[in-house]
């Protein structure tokens, strides 16, 4: 009786640990906080994946308040060499934005450039 | 272990991949009058055949080719293509006998590429060794259990449980090896380290020097020489890059362009003809790509002595340009009506932007080459070849203009297996003023 309980507690410690080193990890979709001389911007993108994207922006001066003016996304891919043509991204309230559709079409390591004014940060993305 | 075991058999063929993942190797090359692509077919099993289609474009004389594949101590193979009067694929098939670095002359232009051997990795020997040592170790404790020997039957007993644990930790460690370095892109190939990729060497910095090109004229043939800049020796470690060894711009002093692919025809030697060229000094720039380097851009000047009267290029296209002040992204799209646009050189098209011109285009500071991509096919590890005509019909370039001024600009995209080029002007505008 006692050796059966010790083999079934065996096997559950090998199912969990097996469990625990080999579930798929999906990757979620994180805010990318960069900051400049006047403002902070923080990228979030729908996606991780390559393909169509989109990103919600928020862009606040360093002490919180709501930026204002246009700002612009510029996609780019280093190691290709590639660039995108730039986006202007559509105010939906003060300090908030977004770019609907974008299509980053290629895995790897992306650098997006944004804008407002003359500050600009670059924000890398890592696409799977 | 049932899992463990599930999850392992699906791994398995994912580590067979690496460095004998190959892919098929086009290369543009323009031998004589015509334009070519050489497309070599991955080879599928050595000692075997090695597939060899020609591509010829609008324009391309017929006629016949003489395939020859030849390997330092290998009994070379020859075939012949037969070059018809449409344009499109022709094929050829020629033999090797061993994997290594082979040479597949066509007529005189000579492409180096190498033949992978099918090379098991230490890790992938350490998976399938230990699970095949855990099952004979566990029939031997069998049998030693059966014939009344439990005792015994304890040493193979361990000896399993050891095998499991080499063949899982191999198994699960694989996937984060890092690759080694390629025979024929990283290191220079030979029998030897394509026999034995895994052999690692001491080198983390495979980065070589920068060459020195000298063109020159031979009646109207552009001949390159091409010397290390660290030692003189001739470049023989070109890279296919972009579909060729060298994309060899050349501009004439009226601003007609010419985007050759020149051939190899001896070590640091390449050449190509310049048709009906005109009188005077061409700008001549050369994108390379060493092996364990990235790319060079190589600018000079030739002087030709040519006859024939200056022509613009003249394809047609709808371009329409969103340009930005110096130093930003501007857009330059060309609208070419129907989706029928082949992939030339890997790419859905490619513009040349020399400028800002005062002078002639040899003085010109700014000299790049800018892509439109092919979206990549997920799984799809072969790039589209020329037979695909459905990409288009806009061609978008992106490129930020470093400095103010008139830019020539050319726009080349491939349609019905001939080479549309579309020649525009751009005015950049300085970046404005900002007050702080």
């Amino acid at each position: 009786m006692k050796r059966s309980v010790l083999v079934t507690l065996a096997a559950v410690v090998a199912v969990v640990a097996a469990l625990v080193v080999l579930w798929p990890r999906s990757v979620e979709a994180q805010p990318h906080l960069a900051e400049s001389g006047r403002y902070r911007f923080v990228l979030t993108p729908t996606s991780t994946k390559s393909g169509s994207n989109s990103f919600d922006l928020r862009v606040t001066d360093r002490s919180g308040n709501a930026a204002q003016g246009d700002v612009t996304v510029e996609p780019a891919m280093p190691r290709m060499g590639h660039a995108l043509a730039p986006i202007t991204a559509a105010p939906l309230a003060p300090g908030h934005y977004r770019v609907p559709e974008v299509d980053l079409f290629m895995a790897g390591q992306w650098e997006i450039t944004v804008s407002l004014g003359t500050e600009r940060v670059v924000i890398p993305l890592l696409l799977i | 272990m049932l899992v463990l075991g599930a999850v392992l058999g699906i791994a398995a063929p994912a580590l067979a991949d690496g460095v004998q993942s190959g892919a098929d190797l086009h290369v543009a090359q323009s031998l004589g009058d015509r334009d070519l692509t050489v497309i070599i077919r991955r080879v599928a099993e050595v000692p075997g055949p090695v597939h060899v289609d020609v591509v010829t474009h609008a324009g391309t004389p017929p006629g016949e080719l003489t395939l020859t594949l030849r390997a330092a101590g290998a009994p070379s193979s020859t075939a012949k293509v037969v070059l018809g009067a449409t344009p499109g694929f022709h094929s050829g098939v020629v033999h090797v006998d061993r994997p290594g670095p082979w040479e597949l002359a066509v007529d005189e232009a000579t492409i180096p590429f190498v033949v992978p051997a099918l090379v098991s990795s230490p890790w992938e020997n350490a998976t399938y060794g230990g699970f095949i040592a855990a099952g004979v170790l566990l029939l031997a404790a069998l049998l030693l259990a059966v014939l009344g020997r439990p005792g015994l039957a304890l040493v193979p007993s361990a000896g399993v449980v050891a095998a499991v644990a080499v063949g899982v930790t191999a198994a699960m460690l694989a996937p984060a090896i890092p690759p080694v370095a390629a025979p024929g892109t990283q290191l220079d190939p030979t029998f030897d380290t394509v026999m034995n990729p895994y052999e690692r060497t001491s080198t983390t910095d495979f980065s070589r020097p920068p060459v020195t090109m000298l063109p020159r004229m031979e009646g109207n043939e552009l001949v390159l020489g091409l010397t290390d800049a660290s030692s003189g020796r001739p470049v023989d470690d070109l890279l296919v890059h972009d579909s060729a060894f060298v994309h060899l711009v050349v501009v004439s002093p009226t601003g007609h362009l010419r985007h050759l692919h020149p051939i190899r025809t001896a070590p640091g030697e390449y050449r190509a003809r310049l048709r009906d060229p005109e009188q005077g000094e061409h700008a001549v720039a050369a994108e390379i790509a060493r092996r364990g380097g990235g790319v060079q851009l190589l600018r000079s000047s030739v002087a030709v002595a040519g006859t024939a009267p200056a022509t613009p290029n003249d394809g047609k296209a709808e371009t329409s340009a969103e340009i930005r002040e110096a130093g930003r992204p501007s857009t330059i799209t060309a609208r070419f009506g129907e989706r029928d646009l082949q992939p030339w050189l890997g790419m859905l098209g490619h513009m040349i932007v020399v400028g800002p011109v005062t002078g002639s285009p040899v003085d010109a500071p700014v000299w790049a080459h800018v892509h439109s991509m092919i979206p990549p096919v997920p799984g799809m590890p072969d790039k589209p070849d020329e037979s695909v005509a459905a990409y288009g019909p806009d061609v978008p370039f992106t490129y930020s203009f470093p400095l103010p001024g008139k830019y020539l600009v050319w726009i080349q995209v491939e349609r019905d297996y001939s080479v549309v080029t579309v020649p525009t002007v751009v005015d950049v505008p300085a970046a404005k003023a900002v007050p702080r």
